[in-house]
């Protein structure tokens, strides 16, 4: 059976959803503020440039080159560049050849890629087969001790028995194998480059077969790329891309409408239309390929109660918080399955705002004013502190006793190791995949990061699905878990958020809805006159 | 030189003892507030991985056996490896040395070059319009709290006027408001002692004296007063940039400065030890030198301190 | 410099004299200054009264949102009719409201940490000064240590280890301030301890509490309460600095520095949010530094320097 074929089916809505003109105007009409923007440049000027460097400025900074040591979004977004994937998911949602030109399935478990041929490294080394096996492998040596040792936990071994083939043998049928080689862990780099220089060197100074090539670091200030002439997919449209870390928003958004970068990363919904009054600046955005969702402890009384769970669902106003706090930039998801995947139901409503019905499940349900907790922490998601306090408020309302506390990102990371969450807490599941297998399941599953709540049956369907190559059966158990799931809510879903970005007229660039920040030749383009 | 000696050994021996007390309670305090290994795998690794880096990273040890470690190392100048960036905890901070030093040094040279004439100014003018504006303005200076100054300054000069970038590090531009918060406070503190240790000086029989004799009063005060003002000038003005390098860990998170005091905040974040440990060491041998050199140059301009 | 403990109006005679203020106070000076001290006492009791009678002070409850009326530009009348004189902020709070409210948090906190910080430099100050020797030494050497350190980073980690709570913030922030009342009282202790009538008594048989609280605390009173003042304006500064770094009091009760926090990213676009909290702010340390100046002017000529 032909690999991409399976994906392909599945994932056939568009993800990318690009602000319109008319939207454009309508924001700015709105405010009146066109023109207002310092250094606004004349429409007609403004939408094409001589530039052969492009200039991105985003929220955090990089901590390090090595793909395999991290997993940040600020990492990913250079990894994905400097390195190659075997297989590539590119902005419309869907996988396409990398460094493998085609797959196929032999019987359930053997997978045999066929490699790409004639590809170099950045310093000039052939690119083989034995480097995506020694790459893949590398992941799980402990010796290493990488990152993302976990991620390939289904591959049982690999072959290189030519330059040119890679047959990877999974322990049980693995359908997304080929979705798991197109994420973090699965970005291939160089056996020779790394054994001679070692771990460290690499890190310094990274060797990939990328479009992009490393030229410098400066910390918490710029990063500078230039681009590889040989790249296989063609050179990219520019010389050198420098990303710029400017961590707060006031000044990522000045220094866009300056002109001073082309491309803005984190664009809060708030600040959108200063982009769009400007008339040399643009928004685009992507339906983020998860959902933000208050995850609950299901075993903190009386948060093991369904009739409080749905309670606490009832009583949030989705569409003020995505129409006022988001100003419109996200949608109302309608279960635990994100718009965009696979076996989205786009048949079933959206979750549902009736305050009274919530005053009745809290009456029937038995609470008694206990204490609820929202823990938060302050930009782990875009939004997240206002939305906790917007709740909180809602909750209220209905007479739920509902609490707010702060925490850092390392408090946070360490609670969810331990798994001691008071009550409620923002995560932005997601799917790597493009699967709920690898969304609800790989987070709620017993033994999961998010396992706070058990249900035999599902259980049972989980489980199921997620060793099944048969579509049909997948689909129909995960409607019955989305049944459950809407019962017992383990997560309050709230929103399914547009990710946007600030860019400049010139620049043609469609942004990826996993965070990949795809500046290859087909994604990227400057307009010049 | 002997009295010098012994009037600095026992300085000496507590500024050590001080730096030896705040490296262990950053020890303490960061070992304390939790752990960095989280924050470094995906959030689905496995208990068994968790285990692994931290064990990798010698943090399974027991917290004794882990401090003296670290102060066997910190001994020898080695600070072991940021967990973060994983490379030398020192090679980090070297890294944003530079960009602190630019600002600290920029804002104390401006603080120092107005603050100095304004105060003389001020004095000579005592009580004149432009010596209540001066000191108004050094009373603000002294008292507003600097992130809310960096806002201020953010707000109206940044994005109000448009006259300076609003955070981030360049040509001059970049550093002009981050440099006049961080030294807001060093400027009016000089301005308001100048002014006061030349009123003090003014006030004093041989200037009245010189004055009786018709010298002009321009000369006066610069010659006199500046020869005897400068031992309380000098202290201030030094005393004043010990402080400044503390104050810029505020200054640089308002101003997104890629300097030590970001780094040391993002590392307490990031629960990256031997970085903060590196960096917080840093600063206080440079605090307690700047202590002694002013307590050195006391007991070398004024005998009387010595006692 | 809020993050170290000293701020430079408040050095220890005998080793940093501040010469920011004049040498001698005459008779109308002495009463024009006295005035204007009352005048600065009186605000911090309005303000205290503010504190106090927040709930019937502000206009609207300041933890009630309005989603849909958020970021109003101040006005007479918002879309509910109701006046939002200084506007509302990204939640439709009502930022007047808060910044009344806001005015609770920054007096219990400081005024608390003044308490707990200086009850314990004082007691460190004087065991310093009245026992010498060894104590002294341990003493003094905290006290450098402390000063070295860069507070903000201490602050940081303690609040990362207890977590941002009351209690906490009112420990850290009492903690920074313990040194400049340990240093001030000690070498008050040291020059009253060299007069004779202290030995004497001690000859005769006086125990040293009971000349501490007979002889050496009545004599100390007045420069406690100058340092105090002094100490309460920095106590506040540090609050609102802690609570714009994001580690102070918890939502949705209102602080000024978190205000301030919350306001930063609409600064372009709403700056109402952070600038009315941050002018009350100022304002507040300001007025309270300069009355401790004026104290120190009336109360205490030796904190002044020589």
């Amino acid at each position: 059976m032909p690999l991409t074929r399976f994906t392909l089916e599945a994932l056939t809505e568009a993800m990318m959803i690009q602000v319109t003109r008319r939207e454009l105007l309508k924001g700015a009409a709105a405010l009146g503020a066109a023109a207002t923007a310092p250094g606004a440049l004349t429409p007609a000027r403004a939408q094409t440039t001589q530039k052969r460097e492009l200039v991105v400025a985003q929220g955090g900074d990089i901590s390090k080159f090595d793909p395999h040591f991290s997993t940040s979004s600020n990492d990913i977004r250079v990894s994905f560049n400097l390195f190659d994937n075997l297989v590539s998911r590119h902005p419309d949602g869907k996988l396409h050849p990398g460094l493998a030109t085609e797959w196929k399935l032999h019987g359930q478990t053997q997978w045999t890629f066929k490699v790409r041929p004639g590809v170099k490294w950045h310093n000039g080394d052939p690119f083989t087969a034995a480097d995506a096996k020694w790459s893949l492998e590398r992941t799980w040596d402990p010796k290493v001790g990488t990152r993302v040792s976990t991620v390939f936990t289904t591959i049982d071994r690999i072959e290189a028995p030519d330059p040119a083939t890679l047959v990877v043998h999974t322990k049980k049928p693995d359908p997304l194998l080929p979705a798991r080689l197109a994420f973090y862990g699965g970005q291939i780099v160089p056996q020779k480059y790394v054994e001679k220089a070692g771990n460290d060197e690499f890190n310094a100074k990274p060797i990939g077969t990328g479009p992009v090539r490393f030229v410098s670091w400066t910390k918490d200030d710029r990063l500078v790329l230039e681009a590889n002439p040989d790249y296989w997919g063609g050179r990219i449209d520019v010389d050198r891309i420098v990303l710029r870390s400017i961590p707060e928003t006031a000044p990522r958004i000045a220094s866009l409408l300056k002109g001073e970068v082309d491309v803005i990363t984190q664009l809060p919904p708030d600040q959108e239309e200063r982009v769009m009054g400007n008339a040399s600046t643009k928004v685009e955005g992507a339906l983020y390929a998860g959902l933000y969702v208050l995850a609950v402890n299901g075993k903190r009384p009386p948060l093991d109660n369904p009739l409080v769970k749905q309670a606490l669902s009832l009583a949030i106003d989705r569409q003020a918080i995505v129409k006022e706090l988001w100003r419109g930039r996200g949608i109302v998801p309608n279960g635990p399955i994100a718009k965009g995947d696979n076996h989205f139901d786009a048949k079933l409503g959206p979750l549902v705002y009736n305050p009274g019905e919530a005053r009745e499940r809290l009456r029937k349900g038995g609470y008694r004013g206990e204490e609820i907790v929202i823990e938060t922490t302050v930009g782990y998601t875009a939004n997240d502190k206002p939305m906790s306090e917007a709740i909180q408020g809602m909750w209220r309302d209905v007479g739920i006793n509902a609490k707010v506390e702060v925490l850092e990102y390392s408090v946070r990371a360490q609670k969810n190791r331990d798994k001691s969450f008071k009550g409620l807490w923002w995560s932005d599941p997601t799917s790597t995949l493009g699967d709920p297998d690898g969304m609800m399941w790989r987070l709620l599953s017993p033994g999961g990061p998010q396992d706070y709540w058990r249900h035999p049956r599902f259980d049972e369907l989980g489980e199921a699905a997620r060793f099944s190559v048969d579509e049909k059966f997948r689909a129909e158990a995960y409607r019955e878990m989305t049944k459950i799931f809407l019962e017992h809510f383990p997560w309050v879903p709230v929103i399914q958020p547009y990710e946007d970005y600030g860019l400049q007229k010139y620049v043609e660039w469609t942004p990826n809805p996993n965070q990949q920040f795809e500046v290859r030749r087909f994604n990227l383009k400057l307009r010049r006159a | 030189m002997r009295g010098v000696f012994r009037f600095l050994a026992p300085r000496l021996l507590r500024a050590l003892i001080a730096v030896w007390l705040v490296s262990t309670v950053v020890f303490v305090v960061m070992r304390l507030s939790g752990d960095p290994v989280p924050l470094l795998l995906p959030p689905d690794a496995p208990r068994s991985e968790i285990f692994r880096v931290r064990r990798e990273l010698g943090l399974d040890r027991p917290l004794p056996a882990q401090y003296g470690v670290f102060l066997a190392n910190a001994l020898r100048g080695d600070f072991g490896r940021s967990i973060h960036f994983r490379e030398p905890a020192f090679a980090v901070v070297r890294g944003y040395l530079g960009a602190t030093v630019e600002l600290g040094l920029t804002a104390f040279l401006l603080a120092a070059i107005v603050a100095v004439p304004v105060g003389l100014l001020s004095a000579v003018k005592r009580n004149s319009p432009i010596d209540h504006v001066a000191m108004g303005m050094a009373l603000v200076g002294q008292s507003a709290p600097t992130f809310f100054l960096g806002i201020l300054g953010i707000l109206l000069l940044a994005l109000k006027a448009d006259l300076f970038p609003t955070g981030g590090r360049g040509d001059w531009t970049h550093l002009a408001l981050p440099a006049l918060t961080l030294g807001a406070f060093a400027m009016a503190s000089i301005a308001r002692v100048t002014r006061s240790a030349v009123l003090e000086v003014l006030r004093a029989d041989y200037i009245r004296t010189a004055r009786a004799k018709g010298v002009a009063e321009w000369l006066v005060v610069v010659k006199h007063t500046l020869k005897n003002a400068a031992l309380p000038i000098v202290t201030i003005t030094g005393l004043q940039f010990g402080t400044l390098l503390g104050g810029a860990v505020v200054t640089e998170t308002v101003f997104a400065w890629p300097g030590i005091g970001r780094l040391a905040i993002q590392s307490i974040y990031n629960r990256d030890y031997p970085v903060v440990q590196c960096a917080v060491f840093l600063s206080a041998i440079v605090f307690i030198m700047i202590n002694f050199a002013i307590d050195l140059l006391y007991g070398v301009l004024d005998p009387r301190a010595r006692r | 410099m809020t993050e170290r403990a000293p701020s430079t109006s408040l050095r220890p005679p005998t080793e940093f004299p501040d010469l920011a203020a004049p040498a001698t106070i005459s008779g109308a000076r002495a009463r024009r200054t006295a005035r204007l001290a009352t005048a600065g006492f009186a605000f911090v009791l309005v303000l205290g009264a503010v504190a106090v009678a927040a709930p019937w002070l502000a206009p609207h409850d300041p933890t009630r949102q309005a989603l849909r009326g958020r970021l109003t530009a101040p006005t007479l009348e918002a879309a509910d009719g109701r006046a939002r004189l200084l506007g509302t902020d990204h939640l439709g709070r009502d930022v007047l409201s808060r910044v009344i409210y806001g005015a609770r948090v920054s007096l219990v906190v400081g005024v608390a940490a003044v308490v707990v910080g200086g009850a314990l430099g004082a007691a460190l100050g004087i065991a310093a000064g009245f026992r010498g020797g060894f104590t002294d030494s341990v003493i003094m050497t905290l006290a450098d240590a402390q000063l070295a350190f860069p507070f903000i980073l201490l602050a940081i980690g303690i609040i990362a280890v207890l977590g941002p709570s009351f209690p906490t913030l009112i420990v850290v922030i009492a903690l920074s301030g313990w040194v400049n009342y340990a240093r001030i009282l000690r070498s008050q202790v040291l020059v009253l301890r060299s007069r004779e009538f202290v030995d004497a008594i001690h000859a005769l048989g006086g125990s040293a509490l009971r000349v501490i609280a007979r002889h050496i605390l009545p004599n100390v009173l007045s420069s406690l309460v100058v340092v105090a003042t002094l100490e309460l304006a920095r106590a506040i500064v540090l609050e609102a600095t802690l609570s714009f770094l994001g580690l102070g009091i918890q939502p949705p009760t209102p602080s000024w520095g978190g205000m301030i926090h919350e306001g930063r990213e609409y600064l372009d676009s709403a700056w109402w949010i952070s600038t009315f909290p941050g002018l009350v702010l100022m304002l507040t340390s300001i007025v309270v530094s300069r009355t401790g100046d004026w104290l120190r002017d009336l109360l205490d000529p030796t904190l002044r320097g020589e």
